[in-house]
Parts: C-alpha cells; sequence; structure tokens
C-alpha cells in the first residue's frame, strides 16, 4: 500500500497509529485518506460491507479506534473459490491531538466509505491579529 | 575422483527436481495459476464462491454507486470497469495521507466454465457488488435416485 504523508507537521502527529500487535492479524486495515479543511481533519476510509450497525467509532484517551464488521449476504454452503479480501472486519486506529475537539466528530457513511470530520477546539483555530496603522 | 563428485551432483539435481515438483504441488494455489490475477491492494478487490446452483462474485468497490460499475460477460471472462475520482484540488486542503485509490480502472477475471451469462444479476450494497453467475442446467449436481430392483 503507498503511503503519501506531509512530513510531519503539528497536524500530522494526529495521524501517527497505534494497533496491538494481537488483533493486527485477524482484523483488515482499511485504506485511508487524511486531510484538513476549514478548521477540522477530515479522515476518508474504505470500508466495504460495513453497514451503519456493523461500525464502531470510539475515542477514548485521544485514541481514536474504527472497527468495521464485513457483513455479507453470503448463502448457506458457499464455499470460497478465490479470496483478495480475506477477513472478517476492519479495524485501525489513530492517536489523536488535543486540539482535536472529540465531543463534535461527525460521521457519515455511505457506499461503504466513512468520511469523519473531526474539528479542531475553537481555542486552538488560527487567530488573525491585525495590524493597525500608527 | 571428478566423476564421483559428478554422479553426487546430478543426484542431488534429481533429488532437488523432486523437491521442486513437490514443493509445487504442495503450494500451488489455483489462484496463482490465472493469468489475469492482481498483485494484492488492487481495486477493486474481488472474492468468488461457489453455491451448487450459482458462482457468486463480489467486487469490493467502496465509494463507487450502483451505476459507477460497469460488469461486463464474454465467455468465461468478467470485465469490471469503471471510475472513482479524486477529489477536486483545493488550496484550502492541507493533505496528510493518500492511500485510497483514485482514478479509472478495469478489471478481467477468468470464472469457471459452465455459466449462464445471459442470467447474471447484479446488486450493490454498502460498496460490494454482488453478481450472481447461475450455472447451466447440465451442471448442476443431480441426485441420482437408486430404484428398488
Amino acid at each position: 500500500m503507498s503511503e503519501m504523508i506531509k512530513q510531519p507537521t503539528r497536524e500530522a502527529e494526529v495521524a501517527r497509529e497505534q494497533e496491538p500487535q494481537e488483533r493486527r492479524r485477524s482484523a483488515l486495515r482499511p485504506a485511508v485518506d487524511i486531510y484538513e479543511r476549514d478548521h477540522a481533519l477530515h479522515l476518508l476510509a474504505d470500508l466495504p460491507g460495513v453497514t451503519a450497525e456493523s461500525l464502531s467509532i470510539e475515542v477514548n484517551d485521544n485514541v481514536l479506534t474504527l472497527e468495521g464488521e464485513i457483513r455479507l449476504a453470503m448463502p448457506e454452503g458457499a464455499t470460497a473459490l478465490y479470496a483478495e479480501l480475506r477477513g472478517q472486519r476492519f479495524l485501525r486506529r489513530f492517536t489523536l491531538s488535543h486540539e482535536i475537539d472529540g465531543e463534535a466528530i461527525e460521521a457519515r457513511l455511505r457506499d461503504g466509505v466513512l468520511h469523519l470530520r473531526l474539528p479542531k477546539k475553537e481555542s486552538h483555530r488560527p487567530r488573525r491579529i491585525g495590524v493597525q496603522a500608527a | 575422483m571428478f566423476a564421483d563428485l559428478k554422479r553426487l551432483d546430478s543426484g542431488l539435481l534429481q533429488e532437488l527436481g523432486g523437491l521442486r515438483q513437490w514443493l509445487d504441488e504442495v503450494m500451488s494455489d489455483p489462484a496463482a495459476a490465472d493469468i489475469r490475477a492482481v498483485p494484492r491492494g488492487s481495486f477493486p478487490m474481488i472474492n468468488l464462491a461457489r453455491t451448487d446452483d450459482a458462482v457468486r462474485v463480489y467486487v469490493f468497490a467502496p465509494g463507487l454507486a450502483a451505476d459507477a460499475l460497469e460488469i461486463s460477460i464474454q465467455d468465461n471472462l468478467l470485465t469490471l470497469r469503471g471510475e472513482r475520482p479524486a477529489a477536486p484540488e483545493e488550496e484550502a486542503r492541507v493533505e496528510f495521507r493518500r492511500e485510497r485509490f483514485t482514478g479509472s480502472f478495469s478489471r478481467t477475471i477468468a470464472l469457471p466454465d459452465g455459466l449462464d451469462g445471459e442470467r447474471a444479476e447484479a446488486r450493490h450494497r454498502d460498496g460490494v457488488f454482488e453478481v450472481v453467475l447461475p450455472k447451466r442446467e447440465e451442471l448442476k449436481p443431480r441426485r441420482i435416485s437408486v430404484q428398488a430392483a
């Protein structure tokens, strides 16, 4: 998987990941895009087959956990012939920096793509300082 | 002396040949034999499953609307075409990570023989397309009843 990460700015710390080793094996790691716009970080994650009911988004101690179970309507008695996607669930974790307002995170799931909006706290937004004429 | 070495050599080679053959047999993955197989992580990913009466193709294409994937079948080749457009460039946008696939794609996979492309059906849900290709009647498993003599 190719990764293009802008090298460390303060905001990039948000994207530093935490993934305990024991869970990494059984879960798939979804591809994500992360960008900043309008005083918020946006995270897009590919979660095909995950439904609103099977998706869990948690923020705990500044760690954002995305976990989703893949729900496929496979008929009884089906046998796999070939599989590129091998696994039942997606899992990925990110450390949030404290400028993110954990209470104000918004999530939308559409066609298997999760869009998270993580707004920054008011106090962390850039302020424009007006220069007065002498 | 050299003759001995040579003999040893050829014996070893034969053994290695046997070993390789054995490895090929043990390690061979039926999927790896497909000339159209693609490296892992390609978009969209595909799974195939078989039931008694059909083969089901699962196409994992998150972000694609139902009409954004073109599915066509010729003989036993299934071709998937589509595009997942990139987000428009914006000045106000600072990028940190870009792992998700963008752009157009075209993938072809070989299906087992004996499927009825005419009766194929496709569904779309949560970013997964499911294509159901029924087996032709003559290939479905049949139960043969034994008559009492």
